[in-house]
């Protein structure tokens, strides 16, 4: 972890761009994901090795995941970027871990792109999914005066998806690092355990709220063309977890 | 708290990129390796229903192949049987039907062998009473008795019959010395020689010389010769004729 402030710090420059080390930590990141995923597309077999079995199970488990939410026909179209939430936070988040880096994911101007791709990406699919012209007509259902709601409560829910990432983990090193200050040199270890389980628990709660709101995109054709009929249980499920 | 719009925009650019990455890279290849594996082990599965399948049939086809041959040798043994039993029963008419034959063979053997004891009794019988008869007549026998038989001769030539009248009387004209030879148990007196040759006389026609000789073992009576006829009138001859079987003279 690092000790600096709340935001990024100026590494460097590159030309007029200055490159913070929430980037550079982002590479990072970046360059040791594409360095595994490489290394397993070329090792690739119908007889899996066990890292290869590591890597199915993952892409199998985030599939059914999404599975659960979404119709069929569109889970191989949204799991790229879910998926790519998934482990790009989670592995974000527990880069805090590495002794003189500290998570991306702590910055809010990186929680708010996260959350801005999501907004954009929950239209994109929406669009996609059933026409520009219907998904913007859904703003206005059951009635127009609920076309400001609607659009406050993506600004909102965009802006709450920024700030529970970036709170939460910044929070996090914040405490561990005044642990470290007050307590002493080993203290903070039980605290570096929390930050393992809040990393895994708020990629998840990322990820899976980028998915209902996708979700939530794409879903209203199905309860707008069937009016009797009630959402899937899983998506009521999944709604009921979004609200907790 | 701050934030910087560089970094926002280099962290949507890089989230893009490692999307794209991780999409070229992990997703997709993983991907379609599940759906190869998927469909190899559906193709596995289709197969090995096909198998099962063709193992069922292979199953049934083998049932009713037991099943057909259990029938046949179910007929075979069947028509096995029958024929067992037909040749049992025409062994058995066969051995019945030696038996029968057998049995009627020893039955003409045991009547044959019977008879032939009969026979042989019969004889021996005759044979024996032949001998106490002729032993009896012989200690009967006497001149008188002679006597008495060409008395009887001469009778019975006297009323011979015309068939064999004609037939001394041939017999008798065959003969080139024409005589008569008189064999006698008893010696004959010149009387009965006389009534002998007047008797023959009377029925071969013509006179006919005798020639008279003894013989004891005539036991009574006299014996005749006319060429080839024979006139038997003596206990000797009748005996004979007793004790010929079909009694013919």
């Amino acid at each position: 972890m690092n000790t600096g402030e709340l935001g990024g710090s100026v590494v460097f420059h590159l030309g007029p761009l200055a490159i913070t080390d929430t980037v550079l930590t982002t590479w990072g990141v970046m360059l040791c994901l594409a360095i595994a995923a490489l290394l397993l597309r070329y090792r690739l077999a119908l007889l899996p090795s066990r890292r290869q079995t590591i890597a199915e199970g993952i892409v199998a488990v985030i599939e059914r995941a999404i599975g659960e939410v979404l119709p069929a026909d569109a889970v191989r179209r949204v799991l790229p970027f879910v998926a790519t939430l998934w482990i790009f936070v989670l592995t974000a988040n527990l880069a805090g871990l590495v002794p003189g880096l500290h998570a991306p994911t702590r910055d809010l101007s990186a929680t708010a792109a996260l959350a801005a791709l999501v907004f954009a990406s929950t239209h994109w699919y929406g669009i996609r999914s059933k026409g520009l012209r219907a998904y913007l007509r859904h703003y206005a259902e059951p009635s127009l005066i609920l076309l400001p709601f609607h659009v406050i409560s993506e600004l909102t829910r965009t802006l709450a998806l920024a700030i529970r990432l970036f709170g939460n983990i910044m929070s996090l090193e914040m405490a561990a690092l005044l642990v470290l200050l007050i307590a002493g040199f080993l203290v903070p270890v039980p605290l570096l355990m929390l930050h393992v389980i809040e990393a895994v628990v708020q990629a998840y709660i990322f990820g899976i709220l980028a998915l209902i709101y996708i979700a939530g995109a794409i879903e209203p054709i199905a309860t707008q063309e069937r009016p009797g009929e009630a959402p899937s249980p899983t998506f009521a499920k999944s709604k009921n977890k979004e609200e907790s | 708290m701050q934030f910087d719009w560089t970094t926002f925009v280099l962290e949507v650019l890089n989230f893009l990129v490692l999307l794209w990455i991780l999409k070229r890279f992990l997703y997709q290849p993983v991907l379609d390796v599940l759906d190869a594996r998927q469909a190899r082990i559906k193709a596995e599965m289709a197969q090995a229903e096909k198998l099962q399948d063709d193992a069922a049939a292979l199953g049934k086809q083998y049932a009713e192949r037991l099943a057909q041959w259990a029938q046949e040798r179910e007929q075979l043994r069947q028509q096995l049987q029958q024929d067992l039993a037909q040749q049992r029963a025409s062994g058995m008419e066969k051995i019945r039907q030696s038996l029968s034959d057998e049995e009627a063979k020893a039955r003409v053997r045991n009547a044959a062998t019977t008879a032939s004891h009969e026979a042989e009794l019969i004889r021996q019988a005759a044979d024996q009473a032949y001998a106490d008869v002729a032993a009896m007549l012989a200690r009967l026998a006497s001149p008188m008795l002679t006597a008495s038989i060409v008395r009887v001769l001469l009778e019975d030539l006297a009323a011979l019959p015309k068939e064999q009248r004609e037939s001394l009387r041939s017999a008798a004209e065959k003969v080139a010395a024409a005589t008569a030879e008189v064999a006698s148990a008893h010696p004959l007196d010149d009387a009965a020689q006389q009534e002998i040759a007047r008797g023959l006389a009377a029925v071969a026609g013509r006179k006919l010389p005798l020639a008279v000789s003894s013989d004891p073992a005539l036991i009574a009576g006299v014996r005749i010769a006319v060429g080839e006829c024979l006139l038997h009138a003596n206990l000797l001859d009748e005996l004979a004729f007793f004790r010929r079987p079909d009694g013919q003279s």
